[in-house]
């Protein structure tokens, strides 16, 4: 009698745990799937002097390198010169040890930097503005 | 909370009472006479779960619920595996498993109110060496290894709690990202690894130096420690195999275990027939012998498992950890400080290793050594640090959130 029941239940424990496996398997993919949403894009870019804007994703790499997110072909760059990334809500700027340094609007950083809107980013002898992107769209039409 | 991630948690909660039902009220007939003890134990067990489940959602408003659920279903599987091998443990482990929550709620408050004093790494890593020292001085031997105190009847391991202050440690060793001074730091991780290797626990002292090795790696990304790391286990190894006869013994039943299974090989010979016997779906609850497997409510109650609910469950726990070590992570990759991301990374990493540690032992992949499997085996030290360290990272959860919620004000 208990063989019996123990052999019924015990496709029915297995199909249980592997609901509960299911469930949980559910909940990473909506944790993977909100992440991707919010992440890879982000709604800022940076404008270079001569009007090419590159847009920032989640882990944006910026040098000489040809591996970088953003590739700029300036000798006073490093090769891997600075790195935008996002913590939360914020993208943060962080300076990759480049030899000729790393300025926000004009003071040279030390330390990964919170940016803000409009902030003026040199690098080299290249000046770079951060924008958020919804406002490209009506500087390009003042422009015109 | 999304309604609709609630809505996955009650489902799964619903499931894991029903299964933690149907298997307790089967083991009340497994015993004759009918004796409704395992019953009235899975109703604590599951008040427990319960009650800690919504009182952590009050007190903590964003608490991580994945994280107590989990665990806690991997409790009631070993649960169900200890009420079936051997009772009298089964209702100690329930209380066990009932501090185990209280600490969780507790040191996720902890956590996440307190941890913004950092205390200087030097004094986690006296803090571990002590709780190393301690059982070298005044423990007993149990199982081959010297590493437990004994209270006036009560037993406890202290290298439990050392796993957390050692994560503390490297947390806070690396938080600059590099390391100030390799002489100094690698002397002092060999140190915890040769108070763990005195005291003849070297499935700890394994655990700890590779915990060690990853956190630096994460810290510094210097793929060059790893490798010289890497090839110092491998020569430790070698070593440990021609000083030690009981690191001889371990690999020899390891490499062969048929060739003196009634002596050395016997408990690894044992826990493959088990598993063998499981086959797909197992012998379904209470039909297998897992009794012939010494040791089995501790280390090697993954081939109990394994045989009395087969390949299929026995795989299933496994993707289970891997959730636990892939929400651990998924916290680490949201912190905001080094100190928080390695030490979210240090405790994820000590779980990933010890479930690697000793799943990978009981299926002969790699030597046995004597470490838990956390949540499932017997075990009360085991049991409620386990549970800490969970705490740790959901009070780490919370900050994260916080912090993020910071941002956008």
């Amino acid at each position: 009698m208990y063989e019996l029941l123990a052999q019924v239940m015990k496709f029915l424990l297995i199909g249980l745990i592997y609901y509960f496996l299911y469930n949980f398997l559910k909940l990473m993919v909506l944790d993977l799937y909100e992440e991707r949403r919010s992440s890879d894009e982000t709604d800022y870019c940076l404008r270079c002097e001569d009007g090419r804007e590159f847009p920032i994703r989640r882990v944006t790499t910026i040098g000489r390198a040809k591996d970088s997110d953003i590739v700029i072909d300036d000798p006073y760059l490093s090769s891997k010169h600075a790195m935008i990334y996002r913590r939360g809500k914020r993208l943060i700027i962080q300076d990759l040890k480049s030899t000729n340094g790393t300025y926000i609007n004009g003071r040279r950083i030390k330390k990964p930097v919170a940016l803000k809107e409009k902030d003026v980013i040199t690098m080299g002898s290249r000046k770079f503005t951060f924008l958020r992107r919804e406002a490209r769209g009506l500087e390009r039409g003042s422009d015109l | 909370m999304d309604s609709r991630e609630e809505a996955i948690y009650n489902r799964s909660l619903a499931a894991m009472a029903l299964v933690g039902f149907l298997s307790f009220l089967l083991l009340s007939a497994y015993r004759k006479p009918l004796d409704f003890l395992p019953f009235y134990g899975a109703i604590a067990f599951l008040t427990v779960v319960f009650v800690g489940y919504f009182f952590t959602g009050w007190i903590l408003a964003n608490s991580d619920k994945f994280l107590l659920l989990l665990s806690s279903f991997l409790a009631q599987l070993g649960l169900i595996m200890l009420c079936r091998i051997n009772p009298e443990l089964f209702k100690r482990q329930v209380i066990f498993f009932a501090i185990g929550v209280a600490f969780f709620i507790l040191v996720s408050f902890f956590t996440k109110y307190l941890l913004r004093l950092e205390l200087a790494p030097f004094f986690y890593w006296v803090a571990t060496a002590a709780l190393l020292i301690l059982p070298l001085l005044f423990g007993v031997e149990k199982g081959g290894a010297k590493n437990w105190l004994v209270f006036d009847g009560f037993t406890f391991q202290p290298s439990e709690l050392a796993k957390i202050t050692f994560a503390f440690y490297l947390a806070g060793a690396l938080k600059n990202g590099r390391i100030t001074s390799l002489p100094r730091m690698a002397t002092e991780i060999l140190a915890v690894v040769g108070l763990l290797a005195l005291s003849k626990d070297l499935g700890g002292a394994m655990l700890f130096y590779f915990t060690a090795l990853i956190v630096i790696f994460v810290a510094t990304s210097r793929a060059d420690i790893l490798a010289v790391g890497g090839g110092l286990s491998a020569i430790l190894g070698v070593l440990g195999y021609y000083l030690f006869d009981h690191v001889k013994v371990r690999i020899e039943a390891w490499l062969n275990p048929w060739q003196d299974v009634p002596g050395r090989g016997y408990q690894i010979a044992q826990s493959l027939f088990a598993i063998a016997e499981g086959g797909y779906f197992g012998t379904g609850l209470g039909l297998g012998r897992p009794d012939f497997i010494p040791a089995v409510a501790t280390d090697f109650i993954f081939s109990a498992f394994a045989e009395e609910f087969g390949f299929l469950g026995a795989a299933a726990v496994v993707l289970m950890y891997f959730l636990l070590v892939y929400r651990g992570i998924r916290i680490a990759l949201r912190l905001q400080k080094n100190f928080d991301i390695l030490l979210a990374v240090g405790h994820t990493v000590m779980f990933g290793m010890q479930i690697f540690t000793i799943i990978g032992g009981v299926i002969k992949l790699i030597p046995v050594t004597g470490v838990t499997l956390p949540f499932m085996s017997y075990g009360g030290s085991s049991m409620v640090m386990s549970f800490a360290s969970l705490g740790v990272l959901n009070g780490l959860w919370q900050r994260a959130l916080e912090d993020e919620d910071d941002d956008e004000a």
